[in-house]
């Protein structure tokens, strides 16, 4: 059904509901200090918008080729994306940082579909197993009892969500630019033979410094990139983290020293 | 210059960095909890990354890939140095609210004032119990005293 439907509707129409959708389900669920019915209401209205929008942004994807492949990386993309919107409106910060671990796993998934098989697992085990586990000690070492009332409220939610919404769409018309052709018309003979050969030919076959990244020892070769070419860009990373620990260590001692002026500070209402 | 199209997983690929990216700019421009926000910034690093990927995928060609790679270890610093700002920032005010620090706003900017909230008609949250394992024996007397005994 949905497919006897979906081609009379333009791509520019479909891309235009689904920022309008998701700008609208974003400022409907982002929290606004409401309490009771409404905030039931607003979070089911705007669950519902929010799938329209995804449902929007579906159509306008590319298929990608088998269904096998179109159902694999939907699933691990609803995952991220889904997730990544769950992170950003739970009230609770605790479980605003578990949907984000929740994400992680689709982003991680997106990774492993697009090559980049390294990356995927880096991901998990850095993010999730370090980052996310550091935030989280934070969150039990400060956050009071309960939800605080700045977690019930947002600063300008609705230009918060239209601004968003807008560069996705700003984002989505520049992508999809991507595959489409300059129009025949300014098209000159000479142009368009080139362009033929250049979407004839193999890449692989035009450009030498072109490789195949699926190809086997994908980690070991990766190994050999990082420590070869980039070798200076490891280098400074290691000094970067290095600089980051001492930081840390200098801002937390430093804070120790006027703990007092701060409980000053905290007695005054 | 490579005139060959963006195949349709990496256009895919692209669009859900697009779409992560655009969340967490929602999440860091309207929460106000600080940690929130720090994990908003990680859900762009996220639609960063995807990105690259995408593009070192059309383009085959590692530099995307490492430039991931520099981007976790960037977002590892920026955890550690952030998480402490927020944590000292929280020894001072007693709060994780952006707010208590609007006194740092530019003079020309309204003060953000909250308004008395409503309260939240709280329901105790309900989790989950494990179902007792059999019937708990009776005591027998005996036992219990060759035990103190013991």
């Amino acid at each position: 059904m949905i497919a006897a439907i979906l081609p009379t509707i333009s791509p520019g129409t479909l891309l235009a509901t689904g920022v309008a959708a998701s700008a609208a389900s974003l400022f409907l669920l982002l929290p606004r200090g409401r309490t009771g019915t409404a905030e039931r209401a607003s979070r089911w209205i705007g669950g519902l918008v929010g799938m329209a929008a995804l449902a929007a942004f579906m159509a306008l994807g590319h298929r990608l080729g088998s269904p096998g492949e179109d159902a694999v990386f939907l699933t691990v993309a609803l995952v991220a994306v889904v997730s990544g919107a769950a992170t950003v409106v739970s009230r609770s910060p605790v479980y605003a940082a578990i949907w984000f671990a929740m994400s992680l796993a689709g982003v991680s998934g997106v990774l492993l579909v697009l090559g980049g098989q390294f990356l995927g697992v880096a991901t998990i085990v850095v993010y999730a197993g370090a980052i996310l586990v550091m935030f989280l000690f934070v969150l039990m070492l400060a956050q009071p009892a309960g939800l605080a009332p700045y977690d019930r409220v947002s600063s300008e939610p609705l230009l918060a969500a239209v601004a968003g919404a807008v560069l996705l769409g700003i984002l989505s018309l520049s992508i999809g630019r991507l595959t489409t052709e300059p129009p025949a018309c300014c098209l000159t003979p000479a142009t368009k033979a080139t362009l033929l050969a250049n979407s004839a030919a193999d890449a692989a076959a035009t450009d030498p410094g072109r490789v195949d990244l699926l190809a086997e020892n994908h980690v070991a070769r990766l190994g050999g990139e990082l420590f070869g070419r980039h070798l200076l860009a490891v280098e400074v990373a290691g000094v970067l983290l290095l600089v980051a620990l001492v930081g840390s260590i200098a801002i937390v001692a430093r804070g120790g020293a006027d703990d007092e002026s701060a409980d000053a500070r905290r007695a005054i209402p | 210059m490579n005139a060959v199209p963006p195949s349709a997983l990496v256009l895919d690929g692209l669009v859900v960095g697009a779409m992560l990216f655009a969340l967490g700019l929602v999440g860091i421009l309207a929460r106000r909890n600080m940690i929130v926000m720090f994990l908003c910034a990680e859900l762009m690093l996220q639609g960063i990354s995807v990105t690259l990927v995408s593009w070192s995928r059309h383009h085959g060609d590692w530099g995307g890939h490492v430039l991931v790679i520099l981007v976790l270890t960037v977002a590892a610093c920026e955890a550690a140095v952030a998480l402490v700002f927020v944590l000292q920032a929280f020894a001072r005010t007693g709060r994780l609210d952006a707010a208590a620090w609007q006194s740092l706003r530019e003079a020309n900017l309204p003060r953000t004032v909250d308004r008395e909230l409503p309260a939240i008609d709280t329901v105790p949250p309900r989790f989950p119990k494990l179902t007792p394992a059999g019937v708990e024996p009776a005591a027998d007397e005996d036992a219990l005293l060759e035990r103190e005994q013991v």
